[in-house]
């Protein structure tokens, strides 16, 4: 009997996503796994891309899987894959969207982390964009819910002081620092105050909003990504001109 | 150090062949040595030429010795259907397989969001040119992957912006294959495409 064949019986099955996946010696893959319960880790798909061999198909991203995970060392054995049901329907800009996620979590992610809530928001995102959620809002929520996870949480609806933030005001945003209410125009983009606070709420952002939202994330997400620029930001804008998720 | 002696050699440099190990490097050293001399030397000499002389089509971008290969070069070939795959070894399986008159443009692989392969990579600059130099239809035979999904989509997008007409070659259930032993993805690409009985 494979070991590839579509049962629960005896053995621990967990949800999970392939984050990203590559061919590994003739026949085998190898995938970077994000798992309900253990977080992002690396696994062997041993004899996967041999012919008729449903695996392959499986492991992919943006497909709901049950995955079972064996061993302990620095690559894990991937032992049974099942479809959680069908993939999700990811398709155009949304679908670059999904790999912007995917690539975030490669790089800002530990291995072996568990991050449950995290894996519970990342599926909820997918579906969400999949139903057609505006990519945009659902790309800003995800950036500040994986910062908060991170530790890096940021407070946008009150000032430093404690002080509600005003939709009418122009406020400057920091990493370090919180919202900060000013006057005058520095270097830095300021963002207004009804951008703070629909980014808090969590509700869809409209017209400049955007704009503005992808202007500070793109900021204080560079703090945590360092140099080496995002590869599914670059293609996207290689594809689709300068407008970029 | 003594050298490694030539039988070693040979062994050790047949391993570079996929699915070939040392077990199997030493069967075939063996048999070429006792029993096939002559076909060792045919292959030696046709490997070296093969390796050296072998280029990629200035047209399609398939793999020939010729500036232009010889699909690329047959004026009896439907110029008009341009056919998109992923690999050389697509148009052969396709031209060994189909009844397909029209001609090729390779790729030599998919649009990799996260591993940097982008449309450089993929010669879409001069599948570009040849949709500016007018074509009928563009059929797309990229793999089902969601990259290979990511290339189509942009493929398509770009062909239909010169007003080519974009087709994808059917995806489905495998002839003679047990609709309960195909997997979920294939069984739904097979429904969606579903045809008049
Ligand atoms: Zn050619």
């Amino acid at each position: 009997m494979s070991i590839w064949q579509p049962s629960r019986h005896g053995a621990e099955l967990s949800p999970g996503f392939v984050l990203h996946r590559r061919d590994y010696s003739n026949t085998s893959l190898l995938v970077e796994l994000f798992v309900e319960g253990r977080g992002r880790l690396p696994a062997i798909a041993k004899g996967a891309r041999r012919p008729r061999n449903p695996a392959s198909a499986l492991l992919q991203p943006f497909q709901p899987l049950w995955l079972g995970v064996s061993g302990r060392g620095e690559v894990r054995t991937l032992t049974r894959v099942e479809g959680e049901g069908p993939p999700l329907g990811l398709s155009g800009e949304v679908l670059f969207g999904g790999f912007y996620l995917n690539e975030l979590l490669m790089r800002l992610l530990g291995r072996d982390d568990p991050h449950d809530r995290l894996f519970g928001i990342y599926r909820d995102t997918l579906v969400r964009l999949a139903e057609g959620f505006d990519l945009e809002s659902g790309l800003r929520r995800f950036e500040l819910d994986l910062l908060g996870e991170l530790g890096y949480g940021l407070t946008l609806d009150r000032e430093i002081g404690g002080h509600p933030v005003s939709a009418d005001s122009w406020y400057l945003v920091e990493q370090d620092e919180g919202v900060r209410r000013v006057d005058f125009v520095p270097e830095v983009p300021l963002v207004s105050g009804g951008t703070l606070l629909a980014l808090a709420s969590g509700d869809s952002l409209v017209d400049g909003q955007r704009r503005e939202s992808r202007t500070l994330l793109r900021r204080i997400l560079a703090h945590h990504l360092g140099e080496r620029p995002l590869r599914s930001r670059e293609l996207y804008r290689q594809l689709h001109g300068s407008r970029s998720g | 150090m003594a050298e490694r002696s030539l039988l070693n050699q040979l062994t050790g440099a047949l391993r570079c062949l996929p699915g070939v190990g040392p077990k199997s490097a030493q069967r075939i050293a063996f048999h070429l040595l006792e029993r096939d001399r002559e076909g060792g030397l045919r292959l030696a000499h046709v490997m070296a030429d093969a390796m050296t002389r072998i280029g990629r089509c200035r047209r399609c971008r398939t793999l020939t010795e010729h500036e232009v290969c010889a699909i690329c070069a047959n004026a009896q070939r439907d110029a008009s259907l341009l056919c998109v795959v992923e690999q050389p070894s697509q148009v052969v399986a396709i031209e060994q397989a189909a009844d397909y008159r029209g001609l090729y443009f390779v790729l030599g692989g998919r649009l990799s969001p996260l591993d940097g392969i982008g449309p450089d990579e993929l010669g879409l600059g001069q599948l570009e040119d040849r949709l500016e130099e007018g074509i009928g239809e563009l059929i797309l035979a990229v793999s089902p992957t969601v990259e290979g999904t990511v290339t189509g989509q942009f493929i398509a997008d770009r062909a239909l912006s010169h007003g080519v007409r974009v087709t994808r070659i059917a995806q489905g259930v495998p002839l003679g294959g047990e609709l309960e032993s195909v997997d979920g993805g294939t069984l739904a690409l097979a429904f969606a495409g579903r045809r008049d009985f």
